[in-house]
């Protein structure tokens, strides 16, 4: 403490005193030993010289004894900055490298860990999110079921676990009344929703306990998007009421902006209870999940544990084939970022490989740089610097050069950001909130100081041995520290070249995974079809026989358009995903297991869907006009379920019961068989699907192909015309071509594919960098000795050889390493690679060969230079 | 370090003790920094060898700590000088010490001495 204070006072009075003090002390002891050496009988040269070898380095000493008085971790760095910035401003191009190869990888690391950050890390925008629960059914064969009415009102009175539990649907209405028809998009909740997402009214109220009883009057709560856009933000609208499909719905209260809990825009919120009427049975599944907040401290597992009594109890009390449903439960949070997971996860992995190849880049450059310093640091610790205050003076000229990097790469991650956010795929849930936050700016940070220190102890721990005597007396290049420099050069090379053929394998397996989806053939033609979807509203459209109509005469005068050479309906279109998946058996086979019986895809079709989209019939027949409701039942079924039931005989007599043998359902007659379609996306593997006909199951979602015989697009407006032609009222949902539809199920691969190639070019680049500059210090250390082999008549391909295994060596040793690296990690990109093995040894081949031969591309220009030494002029020159 | 298989090498300074040899210098009176050295080598047997590099460090710690004080005088042969010298403090620090390192070395005297 006391020293403390001395050394203030120090500081107060002056520092130039001390010095001065210190400089006439040190002399005067040096007079006292020439004085002592003249009076043992030196001459007096020799007298002042022993006296000054005696005493030493002064300048160290001075700077020492000084240092007893300073803060010495607030003063030198001041000076070290200084020293590091004058650096810097004295090899312009070797910092303009080395910031501009960090500035790539931590900005290229930044931009993708804000999208981490943003969709994976940043909590969900509720009340005490990480507590909410996304719930639904389970039974042995699938997870995530629709939750029934029955068994919601259950789980809610009587479970002990959860704060607060609400259900909720989406429902497409329509809206008249007000002008043209308008399709809108509701959210089905029950009055807990809004407590669970933290919604409070902007305007009137949301729903309480009252709306939910059976037989409320009909009610709703208004988004405010829709309120602002379509009814232009009147405050007078509480109280009004709005017509969905024919049924008057009185307004409530208006919500406030940011409310994103369903992925699409919701226009209003409608009391669940208006749509559920007195149900009673318990096996009733409509698509309503449940959301739920947990009590504090209890798991989700015990949670649903004790959910599953419940149903344990309702198996008792009320049997049935659902016996076997538990309940299933997922954090809010892993169901909203599930599927994109994984795929960011590698990303930021892939990046940071990135990261360390401009890492282990900057090193070398930064190794090689020290070498040639050598002779600085010689003089510097000649005169008086101390072995840590030199290596202090290192790190921090490095940390400056990596912090300089870090600005310009959270520049770059800036505009990466809005990139991403650009040409990210929809379906990535947040990505378009994404910014820069503390923990993004922390973790540039932390990055940053990371490359920092990695690189500037790079050439203190293969230098860090000063030997001052030979490093004063030989030129730069034959000092010590080379030999030690230009090994761990290597090193940094070798595993460069590794770690880019990792990300090269990596990325060549997800481009040919993409070709793959875009090539696949999706089992029928979507070139030239327009696809109109609707939505009947089943108010205006109450019976089959109005929906059939309907559908038969917009069908009729469609193909009475000009340029439309074919028109089909199907309820689900090719790549829409699972629009319905139902549970079935086959008559005359052994019943299942109730846990073991099999689902399939059941769909709708008319009589010219398969010819008018060119899915090819196998065996049997379409659906015809003979089918009609009172008909015999009849389905078409697609070639994977055929086979999977009749491998070698012909599917078509096979009969098919809906909802397996344990529920209630129709039976089907197999009248044929076509083959499979890409129903769930491009990149899916087909699963078994049935096709009943329109004609006896009529269905209210449609949607209408057309087959041009030139632009689809331009039928568009015809199209428009006549559906309104028939029903004014009647919204379009979507009118495009197919093959659009088709191609945006690939657009989170296309964006993970090129992410990927984008960061595997990145270190190729970064790769190719680092083998030429090794190669042409290693040629430059070597012109010399060279020039020696040539003049003692070595011809020059036998330089050129030498030069070349140089290079060859270290791109063979890399690309080995890589190759072993490549095939242990590929197994993470398992669950993106499609239509190839994710082990595919002509893969790694290709990528093995691009790498290697990138590498020997960089190497050939040094190894060309020491094939054109002149021996001569080296001789007499060098 | 030096080694200690080789005789001929001078002993260096465990860390800390050079502060106290300052002290035991100056408690026969004042003296400037080469008597100090002077001092130590010849009392040690010319065993320690006292760098300048942490001689002087070590003087302005103990000023420092204000257990020295330091003047400019003029030497007996008229040189002037910088002259070191002990503060009450500095003394009591310089007996405690002493008692702290006799105790210290024949402790390890113990221990290090062949038995029997």
């Amino acid at each position: 403490m006391r020293a403390w204070w001395s050394k203030l006072r120090c500081m107060l009075t002056g520092r130039r005193a001390l010095a001065e003090d210190l400089d006439a002390e040190i002399a005067s002891q040096l007079e006292f030993e020439i004085q002592e050496n003249l009076a043992r009988g030196m001459p007096p040269e020799e007298a002042r010289a022993a006296a000054r070898r005696h005493a030493g380095n002064l300048t160290l000493i001075q700077e020492r004894a000084r240092e007893a008085w300073s803060f010495p971790a607030f003063e030198t760095t001041p000076q070290d900055v200084r020293y590091g910035l004058r650096g810097i401003r004295r090899s312009p191009a070797f910092a303009a490298v080395v910031i501009l190869t960090l500035a790539l990888g931590i900005g290229a690391t930044t931009a993708i860990f804000s999208v981490v950050n943003t969709v994976l890390l940043r909590p969900l925008p509720y009340p005490s999110a990480e507590r909410l629960v996304y719930m639904g059914e389970s039974d042995p064969k699938a997870e995530g079921i629709g939750v029934t009415w029955v068994n919601y009102q259950h789980w809610r009175k009587e479970n002990h676990s959860f704060e607060e539990m609400a259900g909720f649907r989406t429902a497409h209405l329509s809206l008249t009344g007000r002008g043209e028809a308008l399709f809108t998009r509701a959210g089905l909740v029950t009055s807990g929703f809004f407590g669970l997402v933290g919604a409070k009214p902007l305007l009137g109220r949301v729903f309480g306990p009252s709306e939910d009883r059976p037989g409320a009057a009909p009610t709703l709560v208004l988004g405010y998007q829709f309120w602002v856009s379509k009814l232009g933000a009147d405050p007078r609208v509480l109280g009004a009421t709005l017509a969905l499909d024919g049924k008057s719905y009185e307004v409530l209260g208006v919500l406030p902006p940011g409310l994103h809990y369903f992925s699409q825009a919701i226009d209003f919120y409608l009391p669940m209870s208006q749509f559920q009427g007195e149900i009673v049975d318990r096996t009733r599944h409509g698509s309503m999940r449940l959301l739920a907040r947990l009590k504090p401290g209890v798991t989700l597992n015990s949670a649903l544990k004790d959910l599953d009594l419940i149903m344990h109890r309702l198996a008792e009390t009320d049997p049935g084939p659902e016996s076997n449903h538990r309940a299933y439960g997922q954090f809010l949070a892993e169901s909203v970022t599930g599927d994109i997971r994984p795929t960011l996860l590698i990303l930021l992995c892939a990046v940071g490989l990135v990261l360390t190849i401009a890492c282990a880049n900057v090193a070398s450059l930064v190794l090689a740089r020290s070498t040639a310093r050598v002779r600085e640091m010689a003089i510097r610790a000649a005169i008086g610097a101390g072995r840590r205050r030199l290596i202090r003076q290192m790190l921090t000229e490095n940390l400056l050069l990596a912090a300089l990097g870090g600005l310009t790469g959270l520049l770059l991650a800036q505009w990466g950001v809005r990139a991403l956010i650009g040409m990210g795929p929809r379906e990535i849930p947040r990505l378009a909130e994404t910014t820069f936050d503390w923990r993004v700016l922390l973790f540039a940070c932390a990055i940053t100081a990371a490359t920092g220190l990695f690189t500037g102890f790079a050439p203190v721990w293969t230098a860090g041995k000063l030997d001052l005597v030979s490093a004063l007396k030989d030129s730069s290049r034959s000092a010590t520290g080379s030999k030690g420099g230009q090994a761990s050069r290597s090193v940094l090379v070798v595993a460069e070249i590794a770690l880019t053929l990792v990300l090269s394998f990596a990325a060549a397996l997800l481009i040919r995974s993409l070709i793959a989806a875009q090539t696949a053939n999706p089992g029928f033609s979507p070139e030239r079809v327009l696809a109109l979807e609707l939505v009947l509203p089943s108010a205006s459209y109450r019976s089959p026989a109005a929906i059939a109509g309907f559908y038969g005469r917009l069908k009729q005068d469609l193909r009475g358009l000009p340029g439309v050479t074919a028109v089909g309906a199907v309820g689900c279109p090719p790549s829409a995903g699972d629009c319905r998946d139902w549970f079935y058996s086959i008559l005359d086979r052994p019943a299942p297991q109730p846990g073991e019986v099999p689902i399939s895809l059941f769909n709708t079709a008319d009589a010219e869907y398969f010819g008018a989209l060119g899915i090819p019939l196998r065996e049997g027949r379409a659906f015809a006009a003979s089918d009609r409701p009172n008909a015999l039942l009849v389905a078409i079924v697609n070639e994977t379920f055929a086979r999977k039931w009749w491998p070698k005989e012909s599917a078509v007599g096979g009969r098919i019961k809906f909802g397996g043998p344990y529920r209630e359902g129709p039976i089907y007659e197999i009248v044929g068989v076509v083959g499979n379609v890409s129903q769930l996306g491009l990149d899916t593997e087909p699963m078994p699907e049935v096709y009943l006909p329109f004609s006896q199951s009529p269905a209210e979602a449609m949607v209408v192909m057309m087959r041009a015989a030139g632009d689809p697009a331009s039928l568009a407006p015809a199209v428009r015309h006549r559906v309104a032609e028939i029903d004014r009222n009647l919204p379009i949902e979507s009118l495009r071509p197919l093959a659009q539809n088709m191609a945006a199920t690939l657009a989170q691969r296309r964006f993970s594919t090129l992410l990927l190639a984008l960061f595997a070019g990145l270190a190729m680049t970064l790769a190719a960098v680092g083998i030429y500059g090794l190669l042409n210090y290693w040629v430059r250390v070597r012109e010399d000795e060279i020039a020696i082999r040539l003049a003692l008549g070595a011809p020059r391909p036998v330089i050129f050889r030498w030069a070349g295994w140089q290079a060859l060596r270290l791109s063979l040793a890399g690309a080995a390493i890589g190759m072993l690296a490549g095939w242990w990690a590929s197994r993470w990109l398992e669950s993106l690679v499609f239509g190839v093995s994710a082990h595919s040894i002509p893969i790694m081949a290709v990528a093995a060969a691009a790498v290697i031969g990138i590498a020997v591309l960089a190497a050939a220009i040094p190894v060309w230079r020491a094939t054109q030494v002149v021996a001569v002029d080296r001789l007499h020159h060098g | 370090m030096p080694t200690v298989d080789n005789p001929l090498e001078r002993l260096e300074f465990l860390q800390g003790t050079l502060e106290v040899l300052i002290l035991r210098s100056l408690q026969l009176g004042p003296n400037h920094a080469y008597g100090v050295t002077q001092f130590l080598e010849r009392q040690s047997g010319e065993e320690f060898v006292v760098d300048n590099g942490s001689l002087y460090p070590a003087l302005q710690r103990l000023l420092q700590r204000a257990w020295i004080t330091a003047q400019w005088k003029t030497s007996p042969n008229g040189r002037r000088a910088k002259y070191y010298r002990l503060t009450p403090t500095g003394r009591k620090q310089l007996v405690a010490a002493t008692s702290r390192w006799q105790r210290f070395v024949e402790a390890m005297g113990r221990i290090l001495a062949p038995e029997g």
